[in-house]
């Protein structure tokens, strides 16, 4: 099939989750939490490859950096925020995806419908991740941007 | 609610309003009849059965893929009702989908049993037996009505135009479970690529828009297992069950008639 004839508009429902279930909102923020990070991976490389011009070319990187202001800490605050997400919802999507944890076994379905997948055990470990993420990220918040004054 | 409105995207992308009188009990087809057969009659739409079984009426209702046959207007809490083809689909008039791809996908699995003596297959005269237990590994995603829902509401299948999709890939594993199929080895090498079952990132919206409750997300994640037991734990394929002989009436006891049927008086 090619992508010019589908109708556009499924690739722009893609990136919004809403109306669906939790699950779909983790694989959206898992997607955005990945592109922040590969990002902040390029940039960690090109900073360190300034090492090679010596120690001249590595404080001007440092300067460019601190120039940034509380910026800096902001932007490695939300660095920190991603890699805790997209590691934490990586561990849940281990367990469903390689061993088929948390996804229920196959069942006879009875009306009201309600897929296992989705069940409670799922919506716990989402839930679980997202609060520890959100508990660690403001501990993290503290640690970075107390010194800098901006809390 | 007297009125409602049905805001429908046709062919082109221009949005179209109709004005229905609202009954108690009217479901989103209805309302798509009543404009057809009173006020419209260009509006392209496709429906069959109108009770949730044949699974042609399907098209985004309110921003989800749904049945339109199934959907009660009541349930949708709007007065205003916005209706759009299936997504990821090809569109070929208003709300009529070019679902012949998505069907080739479902081929592309071979969903049907596989043996590989074909004498046995074409000549026997004797019956695979399957336990319950069996049978309930498979069972639920046997009742796929190929709608294509899931696989309009699958981010990835948006994204990925040769993904093989949520359905197909629950199709496949249907037949992976079942202990009559001897193509075990054939669908893991169908599923085991970057379009196969290694695409889906778990978003669960196939399962969450299912109407049949066939769970395609877990599915994909029960084929993935099955793949990498292939090829961590070199799991070998299993032999299909054997063919037994159809029980005949009577034959336990040898000797002994069996009843003649009764009828319950219902022929006299």
């Amino acid at each position: 099939m090619k992508r010019d004839q589908r109708y556009k508009a499924g690739i722009i429902s893609s990136l919004i989750p809403s109306k669906f279930s939790v699950e779909r909102w983790s694989y959206t923020v898992h997607r955005i939490t990945g592109v922040i990070m590969v990002g902040y991976l390029m940039a960690h490389i090109f900073e360190t490859f300034q090492l090679g011009g010596g120690s001249t070319a590595w404080a001007n990187t440092m300067a460019a950096l601190h120039s940034l202001g509380p910026m800096e800490m902001v932007g490695l605050w939300i660095v920190a925020g991603s890699a805790l997400y997209h590691g934490g919802n990586g561990i849940r999507l281990v367990l469903n995806e390689a061993f088929g944890r948390l996804m229920g076994k196959p069942i006879l379905p009875v009306y009201p419908y309600s897929p296992t997948s989705l069940g409670r055990n799922q919506k716990i470990a989402v839930w679980t991740i997202t609060a520890l993420v959100l508990a660690l990220w403001v501990w993290a918040g503290v640690y970075l941007l107390a010194g800098i004054g901006v809390i | 609610m007297d009125k409602i409105t049905l805001r429908v995207t046709r062919s082109g992308g221009k949005r179209a309003s109709y004005e229905v009188k609202y009954r108690k009990g009217m479901t989103v087809l209805d309302a798509l009849t009543e404009v057809r057969e009173k006020q419209d009659s260009t509006l392209g739409y496709r429906h069959s059965c109108r009770m949730g079984i044949c699974g042609s009426c399907g098209m985004t209702i309110e921003g989800l893929p749904r049945l339109a046959c199934q959907t009660q207007v009541s349930s949708l809490n709007t007065g205003t009702i916005n209706i759009e083809p299936l997504h990821n689909m090809e569109v070929v008039k208003d709300l009529v989908v070019d679902i012949l791809p998505f069907f080739d996908l479902h081929r592309s699995v071979k969903p049907y049993l596989i043996r590989t003596d074909l004498k046995e297959r074409d000549q026997s005269d004797r019956e695979y037996r399957v336990l319950t237990e069996e049978v309930e590994k498979f069972l639920q995603f046997d009742y796929c009505i190929m709608c294509g829902l899931c696989y309009a509401a699958c981010p990835t299948a948006a994204l990925d135009p040769f993904y093989t999709g949520p359905q197909a890939i629950a199709q496949a594993y249907r037949y992976m479970a079942d202990p009559r199929d001897e193509g075990w080895e054939m669908r893991v090498n169908l599923l085991d690529t970057s379009h196969g079952v290694w695409r889906c990132h778990v978003a669960g919206a196939c399962s969450f828009v299912c109407p049949k409750d066939v769970d395609p997300a877990k599915a994909i994640q029960l084929a993935r297992t099955e793949i990498l037991k292939k090829r961590i734990l070199r799991k070998r394929p299993r032999e299909g069950s054997k063919p037994v002989s159809p029980p005949v009436a009577g034959a336990a006891k040898e000797g002994v008639k069996p009843p003649p049927f009764d009828f319950g008086g219902a022929r006299k």
